[in-house]
This record gives structure tokens, sequence and C-alpha cells, in this order.
């Protein structure tokens, strides 16, 4: 298959008032993960990964981080003469309404699927933490010659309430409300012209979303397939499921599940130099990217580029964004420090397991 | 091409035979240094500091890893439309073509390449120092005095004048006698290998050099003195900071520890003079639960669940549980398992320290006589239980238990 058959769309704003803080200043695809990545290198990584070279990337506000971040897409060897990055913010004309849904997104971004020359569009939303093989994804829908192919995965404990997915023996998808914990990614493949007649279809009716009961409908008209990724997923919704999906990281089987190193996860490097360990530091179980001063003591925690914990001073549990620093004696436990915090000297800051305590983008304590 | 007020040109076609197995298979600039950098990123990185956009890099030992190395310039900020990184090897013309004979040949061979430039000015580099310098300030002293050659020197203690070429100056800071490695030195003024040339002085010199059958062709054994002989203005340039050369295994291994040392300035991560490298994105480190790290660098891709003291760990190191690491560096993907030792030792990249073997000396234990660093070249494996004393060079595999 030629590479330019499949052309990618990441929808940057989902649910990005879930994040609550977290998203004050930035669109959930920019929302800082892991130690040095943000959210948006999972979509661009997988979709590279699997040959897709050509992405669109759907914006509706608070778009200046991601952009930052992104650039010329470089970093993901985006920046082709072919294909390549393509950032598309609101295109205000009387006639374009304000991306406000799903639909409206989908129906700014249609110049773009028109022109791409594609036969195949894969729809990411932002927010996904997994590393999917979406070549498999991708030759799976071609196989089954299907007009939609859902990529989902098993979240055990979901079972009991009416969102799964039945899938039958020839991958078809039959159910979507079904008592089971197969459960949609937010990850899906598009025949183009089925994607473009179901948006135009939708936009006129006016309908924002393409809602579950659309769906079922859908189901029995399309080759509607589905495609389980096996490995490793999270989803951002809310604080929790961050803070959580943060200290997965710690469990060798998710880095390496995530971070695995026939599909790297690329990101925006930065001229850091090599984190330090001082004489005195203590460091256990903990997830650190490049850049960090480390005297004082670290538990159970990720840090991010450039984090600076001074002598004496205790994190636990936590996650410390970029250039946070801990001065003197400080402690914190289950805290998330947003870019440039400070927590000054014998500052004591402690959360539990039902409240991380969160500090603001440049905030000083 | 537009004019170029000054064009660098960096000497890195050497092979740093006394690095040994280090330089068996890349070219001493491409020697990893200090976690995630190279010897080269530092001249890169102080000359696009310093506003010089325009380099040459002068290639010929093994120069493949350093080719790919380099690339188009971009993580120094050397991809430009007009100047940027040009990698310059040896090259055949209508009358045959020659190897570099000499550090004087190799930039006689490629004047038609600075020619493209018309600069005033042409700098020259080596591949074989760690120092941040602002070639600027360098630059302005040479046209402010109006000479024909500014070389830049360290003040050096008097023992160490003996290993170094050694600049005789007059008060004013001008030269009028220069010393390779002297005996017994007039001065303690040591050529730090960087030279700026006003371009019509250099061209006529190399000329006249690449015309003397009797010339080694090289700038601190011919080109230095015959500008000397005919009087040209010669100046010094004094520099004070931190400066190394790392020439020899003793010195690399010090110049990567003198990151952890405090009381010595060299740091790497001062926003406003940037050292930068190619970097992967590679996943960020794990230190384990069952991890000791003190006064340590560690980078990206590493995995830590030992004790580390005082070491430099490159990326996509494992050390594992029970393994112990001091005073070392642990090059790109070397691997360090259970229970084995490494001290005072230099580890190549992607070698594997199998299971309770025994890598180095510490020189309190072993005496200093005949005590030195521990090599293990690249890609090989230290079996278990083997063990490699202090001062070794390893360039084959060590058997299981053996003992070298």
């Amino acid at each position: 298959m030629r590479t330019s058959a499949v052309a990618g769309i990441v929808f940057t704003n989902v649910h990005d008032e879930t994040m609550e803080q977290l998203t004050e200043f930035r669109s959930m695809a920019a929302v800082p993960f892991g130690a040095r990545y943000r959210l948006i290198d999972f979509p661009l990584s997988n979709l590279i990964n699997a040959g897709v070279y050509n992405v669109g990337l759907i914006i509706k506000e608070k778009y200046r981080s991601l952009m930052d971040h992104v650039g010329s897409g470089i970093y993901w060897d985006l920046d082709r003469k072919n294909g390549g990055l393509h950032l598309m913010p609101p295109y205000n004309t009387r006639s374009a309404r304000r991306y406000n849904s799903y639909i409206e997104a989908l129906y700014g971004a249609i110049d773009f699927v028109e022109r791409c020359n594609a036969e195949y569009i894969v729809t990411y939303s932002a927010g996904i933490v997994a590393n999917v093989n979406l070549a498999k994804a991708i030759e799976s829908h071609t196989k089954s010659d299907a007009d939609i192919t859902v990529v989902c995965h098993r979240r055990p404990g979901l079972a009991d309430r009416s969102i799964g997915l039945n899938i039958d023996a020839d991958g078809r998808v039959t159910d979507v409300f079904a008592e089971n914990d197969l459960s949609t990614l937010g990850i899906m493949i598009f025949k183009r012209e089925v994607l473009l007649r179901l948006v135009r279809q939708a936009y006129q009716n006016d309908a924002t979303d393409i809602s579950p009961k659309d769906v079922a409908a859908m189901i029995k008209k399309l080759r509607v397939f589905g495609f389980c990724h096996e490995g490793y997923a999270a989803i951002m919704h809310g604080k929790e499921s961050f803070y959580e999906a943060n200290m997965d990281l710690l469990d060798a089987n998710v880095r390496h599940d995530l971070f695995c190193k026939d599909r790297p996860i690329l990101t925006k490097t930065r001229d850091d130099m090599p984190t330090r360990f001082g004489t005195e530091s203590v460091v256990k179980n903990a997830f650190i990217a490049d850049g960090c001063v480390i005297e004082g003591t670290v538990r159970n925690s990720v840090l991010f580029r450039g984090v600076k914990v001074a002598k004496g001073a205790v994190v636990e549990n936590s996650i410390l964004m970029q250039g946070t620093e801990v001065k003197a004696q400080a402690e914190i436990d289950h805290v998330v420090s947003d870019k440039n915090a400070v927590i000054g000297e014998k500052m004591v800051l402690k959360g539990n397991d039902q409240k991380t305590l969160m500090i603001g983008k440049k905030q000083t304590l | 091409m537009s004019k170029k007020k000054c064009v660098a040109m960096l000497l890195a076609g050497g092979q740093g035979s006394r690095l040994g197995v280090l330089t068996a298979k890349i070219a001493k600039p491409a020697v990893p240094y200090g976690g995630k950098y190279r010897i080269i990123d530092f001249p890169l990185s102080n000359c696009v500091n310093s506003g010089i956009d325009t380099v040459g890099i002068l290639t010929q030992y093994k120069p493949l890893e350093l080719n790919d190395y380099v690339g188009s310039g971009k993580p120094w900020d050397l991809d430009r439309l007009n100047g940027g990184v040009h990698i310059l090897p040896p090259y055949q013309g209508q009358k045959g073509g020659d190897w570099y004979k000499g550090t004087a040949n190799a930039i006689y061979q490629n004047l038609a390449f600075i020619e493209r430039y018309d600069p005033e000015y042409v700098l020259i580099l080596s591949g074989d120092h760690i120092y941040k310098m602002d070639y600027s300030k360098m630059l302005k002293q040479h046209v402010d005095t109006a000479a024909a050659c500014t070389i830049a020197v360290l003040d050096v203690s008097l023992e160490e004048a003996s290993r170094f070429g050694i600049m005789n100056t007059n008060p004013d800071g001008s030269i009028y006698e220069f010393e390779e490695k002297p005996k017994n030195p007039k001065s303690t003024l040591a050529s730090m290998g960087i030279y700026i040339f006003s371009w019509d002085k250099l061209k006529k010199y190399l000329t006249a050099d690449e015309q003397n059958p009797e010339s080694s062709n090289d700038f601190g054994k011919d080109v230095i003195p015959a500008m000397l002989a005919e009087q040209e203005k010669m100046m010094v340039y004094r520099f004070s900071d931190y400066w190394k050369d790392v020439g020899t295994v003793e010195s690399l291994w010090d110049a990567n520890l003198d990151l952890l040392n405090p009381k010595i300035n060299l740091n790497l991560s001062d926003r406003n003079w940037r050292i930068y490298s190619r970097t992967q994105a590679l996943p960020p480190q794990y230190v384990a639960e069952s991890a000791k790290v003190e006064n340590s660098l560690i980078t990206v891709g590493c995995e830590v669940s030992g004790d580390l003291d005082y070491s430099v760990l490159f990326e996509n190191v494992t050390v594992e549980e029970g393994a112990t690491v001091e005073y070392s560096l642990i090059m790109p993907g070397a691997v360090i398992k259970k229970g084995a030792k490494v001290r005072y030792a230099i580890v190549a990249e992607n070698a594997v320290i199998e299971e309770n073997a025994e890598v180095g000396g510490d020189p309190a234990v072993v005496g200093h006589e005949g005590w030195g660093i521990a090599v293990i070249g690249d890609g090989l494996t230290v079996g278990k239980n083997a063990k490699v004393s202090a001062n070794k060079m390893i360039t084959e595999n060590v058997g299981e238990g053996e003992a070298v």
C-alpha cells in the first residue's frame, strides 16, 4: 500500500474541560505527560510509526503551547513536502460555524480530507496514552473491506455499564450497547468517501455529534469492524486519570509496552544536560527526564525536565512538571505541580490517595 | 554564496590513537562525552553561540559515524540556506587526489570551499577539546590588533608546559617564538589549537607551505614558524575558563568526572551558552526502588537498579540490581549485570559486563604504581565472574571466569 493512502486527523481539544487546571492555558493535546512528553506525542508517533505522514490537527482554542510543541513537525519527521503536518485552527467565514462539536470540527477539516488524496482517514482523539499498532489496524481495515474500523480495548471494571462493543467472529461490530468491557479507544479508521458522506450529511442535518444511536443505526447499514488494542491504554478524563496514568509509568511492564523500541514515542527534544544526582540524594522508584538536579529525596514520582529538588527536600508520590523547584527541607506528597511552580523552603504539602494537590503554572508557595 | 566575515574550519580527521579501542571504529570528535554529547558538540556549539554560521568539517579517519552525527547540522542550528555545516572529506581532482597530509594541507585542499564565502577571517578549530569559548571575543581582538594570526592560549603550570606547544611572547602579547613541547619552557602559555587567520595571509602561507617539499604541512610545525620567520604580526589570545584536551583515556575520564565536581566551572545547562547535541527522543530514565544513586549524571533511556557513585551513565544504559558502578563512564547501550562491579573504568558503547564480573580497580587498593583506567571496547562482553584489572584495555571478549 502506498504510504500516502492513509491520512490522519487528530482532535486536540477533546474533553479539555475535564482536566481542570491542567487545561487552563492549554489544550488536551498539549498536556504534559510522562516526564518529557505531551499527550499529542502519542497520536503523532503512532501515526508515523504506521507510515502515516499526512496529519491534520484540528485545533479549536488555547493552542499556543501545542503550536510551540509541534512546530513544523520535525521531531516526528512530519516536515514533509508531500503531506506532513497541517494545523487547522477555526476557519471563520460567514458559512462556517466555530468548532463547537465533533461534526463542526470535522466539517472544518473537510478541505483537508478532500484534498489529501488518501483512501483512508484515521481520526484520533488526543488524550489517549497508548502505543497502538496502527499499521496492523489499518491492515485489518483494508482486509475486511470495512467502511469504519473502531479501535477498542478492554477496560475491566466497565463490564456492567451498557457501553461495550459486541464483535462477532469476523470482527464485525454487532452492538454498541453491550454489557461487556470492550470499549472504544477514540481512534477510528474510515474509508474517505464514507467519512465525507457522513460528515456532510450530519452537518446538513444540523447534527452536532455522531451519537451512540446514530452509530447503532450505522452498524446496520455500514460495514463497521472492531480492532482490539492489546497493550496498555489510559484515557485522560479528569485529574485522577492523569495522576494514575503517570504513576503507571513506574511499572516496568507499562513502560516497556508504551515505549517499545520498534515503535518509539517521539517528542520535541530540548538541549538539557543529563540529570545530576547530588552527593546526598536518595532516589527510589522514579521516572525522570533530563536536566533535573536532585540533591534531596525522591520516591514514587515522575519528574519532568529541569526539576530541582534541593538538599533535605522530600518528594513522594508526586508529578512535578518542567522547571518545578522544591526548595530545601520542603516536603511534598501526592502533589501535581504545573510548569515552573516553586515550593518554598520548609513548606509541607501533603495530599493523600483520595486527594492529590494541584499547584498551578508558575505558582510560588 | 553571500560573503561571510568569518568561516570556521574544524579539523576532525585525526585518529586519536591514544584513545585506543575507544576510537577503533569512530573518529575522535565522535567519541561520546558527558552522558549525551560527543566531543564535536563543543566546537560546533561554540561556533553557533559565537555567531559563526559557516563551518567546514574536515574528515578523514573513520568518518561514517561522524558524518551521520553531524548530518544536516540541524541540532546546532547549522542547517542554513547560506552557510551552515559542510563535511569536507579528501577528494579526487583531474590530476588525482591525496589524503590530507597534515592539518595545513587539509585546509589547503579546501581553499575553494573557503573562497566561496569570500571571508575576511578563518577560524581553525580541532575536535579534541572540551571547553566553552566565545570566538567572537577572540575575533574582536584579532581585528583590533590587526594581527595576521591570533592563537588562543591557556596559562598552564610549568610542569605541564613541556607537554604543549608553548608561545613565547612580548609584553604586548605578540609572539616572538613558538616551541613545540619544550624541555625547558620559557613561558607557560600553551596553544589550545585554536587559530584565527586573516584570510589573505592564510591563503598566502598555505600556498607557500604546499610548495615546500620539506614541509610536513602542519600548522604548529610548519605554518606558524614560517609566519614568525617572516615577522608577521602574531598575537596570543588568553583564555582562562575550563579547557581540557581529551586525547587520552585518563583525560577523557577526568573531563567527564569534572562534570560532577562542583568546584569546576563547566556548566552545560547555561541557557546563554547551550551545548547542543543530536539527541534521540528516548524515554526518560527510571531509577528503581533497589537503586542507590549518588553524585552521578544519568540521562534518557537508562534503567538503574544498582548502586552508582561518582559516575556518568550515557543513553540507554542498564545497571541491574546489586551491580556497583563507581568512578566510571558507562557509554550508550552498555549493560552492567547483577552483582558486577565496575570501578575506575570506561565501558564503551553496547558492551556487556556479565553477572559478578569485576572491571577496574581503586588506586587506593591496587596501588598507584601501574594503576590506570580500565577500558572495555565497544560491543564486547566480559563474562560471568571474569576479572579485568586496572589499566587494562580490552579489545576482545573476556570469557567466563577469566582474569585479565
